[in-house]
């Protein structure tokens, strides 16, 4: 047993270098890093991200990593640390730990098709992925994003689903239709778009985040039409309060969401009890 | 264990008064009621060697229930390290043997990938002495847990003690132990006979145990039984969601982070206290709750403690201690409760 030098829980300092507006209660965050303390993140990765004062929440990166020391994080309004965080300008510091946990197992995907699934602000963890796949479009197969909101509004970064397209076929769905879009938006729910996908099990990986209630049905139509739940990847939204597999908030059966997760294999997380999956 | 030594019952009291100048040593002291708590002692004449289950363990002195983490300065940006002290070393004098166990329990989360800080110095800045236990406490069942009532644990821990009769057993598990133990006054080895001893009190102690559960395939049965009726039954009946059963537990590990500060703020105190998987709030984000029903919050203490804890770190989260039972003010019993399922495992699926 040795004395330790290295406190986990004392943050970082990164500045805001851009503050984005993604929709009417969602902004992105790009802050650089401060410290000269190399900083590798992979998609699916969180940082605990928050101020004195009012504590700190966990943020998926919505960026990916191209090593210039800087991340985004999209952040929704909700509860007390995104409201401060919400009121940053650019150059305003900003306290962070991480990057923590694990991220999407995008080397096993490689060689395969993958199937993005995301809902709501559920598609922030997923947009590495996305840049990821678009990156090393040769590695991988045939590639779909579906991709749905309650409001056509509320989808974030519309902006880019042109470009997403291109490498991908990008299906998107809302229950409201609302403004025109880049691409054509399906009136409906998520599961709604899977009548467009063509695939084969066997050979494809899924990664999906979104409200529970999405995931739990995305991954029972999956499911049902073959695909084995150890090639289904979810992201879980937990409360934490460390980020390190101390504070016990994230439990979930013997998983901890922050240092096991936030990203499983459905099949190792739906043995345990109160997944609500 | 290369040596064991001997002590006069008087010479234990001499040598914790020796201590006691040493150290911050905290040891059981026989309170109002009946009750025996732990806490600083001034002199070795305070301690009660003769107790039997304390409300609290010595958890709080290498894991304190509030805790101070950092200091905020948000004008400059500094995150200040708040030293978890202790300002002296400490020495816990005559902790049970389920107890220690219980603390290298929470070395296994605490000092594991990554390691805290806080929990670290204390652990470290503090020595331990075993008591063992020559008898059964009320709802004890650490035999059954293979944590006592003598120590099993090989290391994580400086000295273990044996009364035997007036005199004491004095045995090493550490070097700094071994040295305590050498400047112990009137100390002499030990014989043949005294560890004979030992060894038929030892059988004694374990025989006079009443409460027991037969952990074989106990973990492999909860993990297919979440939805056995005893969880609802009992939740519904009985549970209150006091939280009274983690906050004895002595390896419950679960803390909440508060930000306390001035109104700027500029100044903030980050600090941490203990928090309980009971608690409604637990398990809450913006969006749901993921443990709102009492009977997932009852079944999240079971199993955590006698199943899916055995998966995360290699040992059960209980240490057969009885606490969460003895302080449960319905008397729930999670010892009963999981007899209930290995009685019944498939009561509640016949309907189906």
């Amino acid at each position: 047993m040795n004395t330790l030098t290295v406190n986990p829980l004392v943050a970082e300092v990164a500045r805001v270098e851009e503050k984005i507006d993604e929709t009417a209660d969602t902004i992105s965050l790009r802050l650089s890093h401060v410290s000269s303390k190399p900083l590798a993140y992979s998609p699916g990765q969180f940082n605990m991200v928050g101020f004195g004062g009012f504590g700190e929440a966990p943020f998926s990166f919505s960026s990916l990593d191209t090593g210039d020391g800087t991340f985004v994080h999209t952040i929704r309004a909700a509860g007390n640390v995104v409201s401060a965080l919400q009121q940053l300008e650019r150059g305003d510091p900003v306290a962070f730990r991480g990057p923590f946990g694990t991220g999407w197992p995008l080397a096993d995907a490689r060689g395969k098709s993958v199937l993005i699934v995301a809902g709501g602000i559920g598609m922030a963890p997923l947009r590495p992925v996305v840049y990821y796949v678009l990156k090393n479009r040769d590695s991988f197969r045939d590639v779909y994003l579906l991709y749905g909101a309650k409001k056509s509004d509320d989808l974030l970064y519309e902006r880019e689903f042109a470009r997403w397209n291109e490498g991908m076929t990008v299906l998107l769905a809302a229950e409201q239709v609302q403004s025109e879009l880049d691409l054509p938006v399906h009136e409906g729910l998520v599961t709604k778009l899977f009548q467009s996908v063509h695939l084969s099990w066997p050979e494809t990986i899924t990664f999906t985040c979104g409200p529970q209630v999405m995931i739990k049905f995305v991954a029972g139509l999956l499911i049902l039409d073959g695909q084995r739940p150890q090639d289904i990847y979810i992201s879980l939204e937990r409360r934490m309060k460390c980020g390190i597999g101390h504070c016990g908030h994230c439990q979930i059966g013997a998983r901890y969401v922050c240092q096991d997760g936030p990203v499983f294999a459905l099949a190792d997380i739906t043995r345990f009890q109160d997944t609500l999956l | 264990m290369d040596t064991s030594h001997v002590l006069s019952k008087d010479d234990v009291y001499r040598w914790a008064d020796d201590l006691v100048g040493r150290f911050r040593v905290f040891g059981p002291v026989l309170q109002k009621r009946n009750q025996t708590t732990f806490e600083s002692i001034q002199a070795g004449g305070q301690l009660n060697l003769d107790y039997c289950s304390t409300m609290l363990s010595p958890r709080s002195f290498i894991y304190p229930s509030v805790q101070k983490l950092l200091e905020i300065d948000r004008k400059a940006n500094t995150y200040k390290v708040v030293d978890p002290g202790p300002e002296q070393t400490q020495l816990i004098f005559a902790i049970h043997p389920c107890d220690m166990h219980a603390i290298t329990v929470l070395d296994r989360t605490f000092l594991g990938d990554f390691q805290d800080y806080y929990y670290s110095k204390l652990r470290q800045g503090t020595r331990t002495v075993v008591l063992n236990c020559n008898r059964a406490c009320d709802k004890g069942f650490c035999p059954s847990m293979g944590t006592g009532p003598f120590l099993k644990i090989q290391e994580g821990y400086d000295i273990v003690m044996t009364a035997l009769g007036d005199e004491f057993l004095l045995q090493a598990g550490s070097q700094r132990g071994r040295e305590l133990i050498e400047a112990a006054p009137g100390v002499e080895a030990a014989t043949e006979e005294h560890l004979q001893r030992k060894v038929a009190i030892e059988r004694q102690a374990v025989a006079s145990f009443q409460k027991s559960i037969d952990v074989q395939g106990l973990p492999e049965l909860l993990m297919q039984t979440f939805d056995h009726p005893v969880y609802k039954e009992v939740a519904e009946e009985r549970c209150l969601g006091c939280t009274n059963c983690t906050m004895v537990c002595p390896t419950c590990y679960c803390y909440n982070v508060m930000d306390r500060s001035n109104f700027g703020p500029t100044k903030v105190e980050r600090g941490r206290q203990w928090d309980s998987c009971q608690d409604l709030s637990f398990a809450q984000v913006h969006t749901g709750n993921f443990r709102e029903p009492q009977q997932a919050r009852l079944r999240q203490f079971l199993t955590h403690k006698l199943c899916t804890w055995l998966e995360q770190y290699g040992c059960f989260g209980c240490i057969g201690c009885g606490r969460c039972m003895t302080w449960c003010p319905t008397g729930i019993d999670i010892i009963d409760m999981a007899k209930e399922i290995q009685r019944a495992p498939t009561r509640g699926l016949e309907q189906e």
